[in-house]
């Protein structure tokens, strides 16, 4: 248990930077900025289309990636709690407490920028607001834990964990399809989620589930395949 | 009693490194380049070995955590576990060794109390190895210590405080692996020499065979009764039989190998078809050089 704090603590420490606060100074008033734009142009479809596009489709995902990137320090996920294996932690255990920090951390800040967004694209005082934002950082809390552990297991790939990178691209590239094969990446349930067209018919109540067990399986993966 | 071994490990600049070391202290001379900083990172479970393995007390330090609780390590480039202050990276090191004591005793302890407040991003990397030092001297039981250089922090760190600590846990059954890129330091931090040369470790010169200075080759018709004759020579060392046609004759000096030779030949009607000096391979040089740390290890002051 000592080791998982021990690498909670690695994480919290790596992302209380400047760089994390210029990151969320940027993303917020960018995402708040688009949701404005759009509501000005569509009122009545902006609250889907923000959260389609700029909240869910870009924003939360390269946010996880961004919060992956830094947990690891730029390293394979393996590599990236050595200043503290060193020492004699656990690197699966410090691994873990450095995985869970870190959805944490995106699941928070996901439901932020989902928050910053939804304000943006309503109107002051519109009657589907609250129910809005209730069911949105809901499903920015469960998404971006899903994706932060997504992130952190492909950091078991390539020697600085470029895995991350192409984890990104592919969750762009394949996420979107309705096939089995796009079953298999966080952004087809959030698409369900958000009441988009589900990959393989699966009901909105499964998407839930599904990623869930995303996290859990990258979780899994990324504990196995670390050394002690 | 704890035991290091070496088994045909190579990485980096390491060629087929293969060794034990038993609980004590023992200073591996060379420098960097020759691979004393991929000893210490190898012997301190930093990094996994590219072929070999390398085990404490039965246990690859690398791949076991309970293994590496017990190492203290000082790195040629050093990084501290991430953190604010000095202080900070400290306390997560000891939290991850399973220590409860706070950062700042262990500073107190090296002199290093002004470090504490220090951003790790303001720290010198020589203050960061010292800070490294500090961690590893600090270890309550350790089974090994492997360190690079400790001798190029003294004036950040105090040397009899370096020196006391070191020898105090060879004492207590501890392998203490310190590395020197001089001669001098390896005699001041005391214990059995070792030399690594281009990544080829030579071991203690008390254990090895006597290396020689100079070889003969000599190209004769009857290899093996020239060999007989100079089975008695005292100027001869050592005789290697290359074939039924040449022979490798080791010593000290080239001018007596050289007449010794030509009587004994002349003597037992031995034909010589060609007389030349050997070039010295790479193992015995470092092996000289190894000799030469050794020398002074004997010279100094009991």
């Amino acid at each position: 248990m000592n080791d998982v704090r021990v690498g909670a603590q690695l994480a919290f420490t790596r992302l209380r930077s400047v760089s994390s606060a210029v990151v969320l100074a940027i993303f917020a008033p960018a995402v708040f900025a688009a949701a404005v734009l759009e509501r000005r142009s569509d009122a009545a479809a902006a609250p889907d289309d923000v959260l389609f596009g700029i909240a869910f489709g870009i924003a939360l995902p390269v946010l996880a990636y961004l919060v992956s990137e830094r947990v690891c320090d730029g390293k394979r996920l393996e590599r990236s709690v050595d200043s503290v294996a060193r020492y004699g932690a656990d690197r699966r255990r410090a691994v873990l407490g450095l995985l869970l920090a870190s959805a944490l951390a995106t699941a928070l800040g996901g439901a932020f920028l989902v928050l910053v967004a939804v304000l943006g694209a309503h109107t002051p005082g519109a009657a589907s607001l609250a129910f809005d934002l209730r069911s949105s950082v809901g499903i920015a809390l469960v998404s971006g834990f899903a994706y932060a552990l997504y992130f952190g297991a492909a950091s078991l790939l390539g020697k600085r964990g470029g895995g991350r990178k192409w984890a990104l691209i592919a969750d762009f590239a394949f996420g979107t399809g309705a096939s089995a094969f796009a079953a298999l990446w966080p952004r087809s349930h959030v698409k369900n989620l958000l009441g988009g067209t589900p990959a393989l018919d699966l009901p909105q109540a499964s998407a839930w589930l599904a990623l869930i067990a995303i996290g859990i399986a990258c979780l899994g993966a990324s504990f196995v395949w670390t050394t002690e | 009693m704890s035991e290091l071994s070496f088994d045909v490990v190579s990485h980096a600049e390491l060629a087929s490194v293969s060794g034990v070391l038993d609980s004590g202290s023992h200073v591996l001379l060379g420098s960097e380049r020759d691979g004393t900083s991929s000893v210490v990172m190898l012997a301190a479970g930093l990094v996994k070995p590219y072929s070999g393995r390398i085990l404490l007390a039965g246990q690859a330090p690398f791949s076991s955590a309970s293994a590496r609780r017990t190492i203290g390590s000082l790195c040629s480039q050093e990084q501290l576990p991430s953190a604010r202050h000095a202080a900070g990276a400290l306390q997560l090191a000891l939290q991850a060794r399973g220590e409860a004591r706070s950062a700042l005793s262990v500073l107190d302890a090296a002199g290093l109390t002004h470090l504490a407040t220090r951003r790790l991003s303001d720290l010198s990397e020589r203050e960061t190895r010292a800070l490294a030092l500090a961690l590893a001297l600090s270890h309550p039981k350790p089974t090994r210590l492997a360190m690079y250089e400790p001798l190029a922090l003294v004036g950040i760190v105090q040397e009899r405080f370096l020196l006391d600590t070191l020898a105090r846990c060879a004492a207590r059954g501890a392998i203490v692996l310190s590395t020197a890129s001089r001669a001098e330091d390896a005699l001041r931090m005391g214990g059995e020499v070792h030399a690594l040369e281009r990544g080829i470790w030579l071991d203690s010169p008390a254990n090895r065979t006597p290396h020689y200075q100079v070889t003969l080759r000599v190209q004769t018709d009857n290899s093996a009764q020239l060999a007989a004759c100079l089975a008695g020579a005292e100027e001869v060392i050592a005789l290697t039989q290359v074939g039924s046609s040449e022979l490798l004759i080791h010593g000290a000096e080239l001018e007596r190998i050289a007449s010794s030779v030509v009587a004994r030949a002349r003597a037992a009607s031995v034909r010589i078809g060609a007389l030349r000096e050997d070039t010295a391979a790479l193992e015995p040089l470092a092996a000289a050089r190894a000799g030469v740390a050794h020398a002074f290890a004997d010279a100094r002051p009991k």
